[in-house]
């Protein structure tokens, strides 16, 4: 097994085969800004530029032994195409969403229609088809070694951006055909995205979908509002794994999760290691979770090495950050997480 | 109390928006004070409302509801308690999220428990300057000034903040407390906050005892 490319060994560890150890890999945003430097690749250019994105996606791998490459690293490509007033951010922080393009007023029974580009020109459109290009070049250029993870929003994320997401909250409750209708369309989106990052050489669609975490909806909202929309598009999904990212304490959602039909989890530390993974009990694979700011940014190595062995030896299939990666996590703290896997 | 109180009570836990003003005006109608509306009615409802959301029998959708149930009560009320002169001294709240974040829905959480206690809450919004949050305390004469954020690049603002009230001489006279997904004990405590909350039910009952302790 020592013999194993790092595609192989991440794809059979999401296949729930055996293996001698764990591979290691960020699956969620994985740039930092000590691969911006030792890139000379920097944010937020590489959020437009299929090229410089495709050089950053691949810095987990190049200069940190981490096995696997990732594309793009933020969750406003897909609402900027479809209208959103996007802040393209700094050299370390992502871009921000300053303005919701359509309105959904409950208290005030004012709703715009979910008046979205059509699938097809949505894929042509701006970031999404920059990342559709990034993803392609990473497959070309990393994809006979390295399993390609293309990142994405959930649909009810997306609907969020679009109408606030507390009023869509808020429209489960006073208004729930009008929330349905947005995070139908919203999902047409998300199905023919992750789709097309299938087609385009991502071997993962990591769809990432932190509104419907359990912060803010029951399980039972999850089930009626979110799940059977993703069961659709993300767990649809041909010629790819599908993970699905959800934040918070997911420990309540796991069984919801697995309903969908996804092949993998990807949950955060907010979950005990060793409980997740007997709940999962290998229903799915499961991907995570050692804390992005707890140890990762503002832990030492030592910690860092500690939490990683942990989630390893809990049984999760790829070790990886439970979250997104804050840009300011430095190269010894990443490098200490490969370490704890791969010795 | 009355069974008019018990049911405004009802009436904000269960979210019953249609029917708030109309029990609001008749709490005042068998006697009820603006004081004993909020403190003992709007209030006490409000702190179950936080209970059921931390003991997840509520998710966000009920907690918007109540919380836009008990700001129609509210409306009727509070204009009436600052006439009348009486509950002044509840205390004052700036709240918002720091700049570089807009991320408030927890912050729109707590802003509604806080105000249920009866503090004066001033809400900030999202993506605000450190400035302008010290500024607008100092404006108010706040006690508590209360930041959130989920993103980890903008915990910096939260230790400008700490900075800059040393600075004013400010430190220990305006508490501040703060929150969200990217905040940690360990770090309220390196940066000298005086409280760091878990989530909006605790960052209502640190602030209330925060103004008791004043």
């Amino acid at each position: 097994m020592a013999d194993m490319t790092p595609k192989e060994r991440v794809l059979a560890a999401l296949r729930l085969e055996e293996l001698d150890r764990p591979p290691v890999a960020v699956f969620t945003q994985s740039a930092t800004i000590g691969q911006m430097e030792a890139l000379d690749v920097y944010w937020p250019d590489a959020h437009m530029d299929p090229k410089l994105m495709a050089k950053l996606g691949a810095g987990q791998a190049d200069l940190l032994g981490f096995e696997a490459v990732r594309a793009p690293f933020c969750l406003t490509a897909e609402v900027e195409a479809l209208g959103a007033t996007v802040d393209p951010g700094k050299k370390d922080r992502t871009p921000m969403l300053k303005e919701h393009p359509f309105k959904m007023n409950p208290m005030m029974d004012e709703f715009d229609e979910p008046d979205l580009l059509a699938p097809e020109e949505f894929l042509n459109t701006g970031r999404p088809a920059a990342v559709l290009e990034a993803i392609g070049m990473l497959s070309e250029q990393y994809g006979d070694d390295y399993p390609v993870i293309a990142g994405n929003t959930g649909p009810f994320t997306v609907a969020g951006h679009l109408v606030e997401t507390e009023n869509l909250v808020f429209g489960i409750i006073m208004s729930p055909d009008e929330v349905h209708k947005w995070v139908d369309a919203s999902n047409e989106i998300c199905k023919a995205y992750s789709q097309a990052l299938s087609d385009a050489g991502a071997d993962v669609i990591q769809m990432s979908e932190p509104s419907a975490s359990t912060d803010l909806l029951s399980p039972d909202m999850f089930d009626d509002y979110v799940g059977m929309y993703i069961k659709d598009s993300l767990a649809g999904v041909k010629d790819a794994f599908s993970c699905l990212h959800i934040c918070g304490d997911t420990y309540p959602l796991i069984d919801n999760m697995i309903e969908t039909g996804v092949t993998t989890l990807s949950i955060e530390e907010k979950v005990d290691p060793a409980q997740g993974v007997e709940k999962i009990a290998g229903r799915a694979s499961v991907v995570g979770n050692v804390g992005v700011v707890n140890p990762l940014l503002q832990g030492s190595p030592e910690d860092v090495m500690k939490h990683g062995r942990t989630v390893a030896e809990a049984g999760f299939n790829v070790v990886s950050p439970g979250c997104g990666l804050s840009a300011l996590i430095s190269n010894e703290n990443l490098a200490a997480l490969v370490k704890s896997v791969k010795g | 109390m009355s069974a008019e109180m018990d049911k405004l009570i009802d009436i904000v836990i269960t979210g019953k928006i249609k029917e708030a003003k109309d029990a609001t005006q008749a709490a005042l109608d068998v006697g009820h004070t603006p004081f004993e509306i909020v403190f003992d009615g709007l209030a006490a409802a409000m702190d179950v409302v936080g209970d059921k959301y931390a003991k997840k029998e509520y998710f966000l959708p009920q907690v918007l509801l109540s919380a836009n149930t008990l700001y129609q009560g509210l409306n009727i009320v509070l204009p009436m308690l600052k006439d009348s002169g009486e509950g002044q001294d509840k205390g004052t709240c700036i709240i918002g999220v720091v700049e570089g974040d807009v991320h408030d829905i927890g912050k729109n959480i707590c802003k509604a428990l806080l105000t249920g206690t009866g503090m004066d809450v001033h809400d900030m919004g999202k993506d605000v300057p450190i400035k302008d949050f010290m500024q607008k305390a100092k404006d108010e004469g706040a006690d508590i000034i209360a930041e959130s954020t989920l993103m980890t690049p903008t915990l910096d603002g939260m230790k400008q903040m700490e900075k800059m009230l040393k600075e004013e001489g400010l430190k220990g006279k305006i508490k501040t407390m703060i929150g969200g997904g990217a905040t940690s004990k360990e770090f309220s405590d390196q940066i000298g906050a005086d409280a760091w909350t878990y989530d909006a039910v605790e960052c209502s009952k640190v602030a209330t005892q925060i103004i008791k302790d004043r």
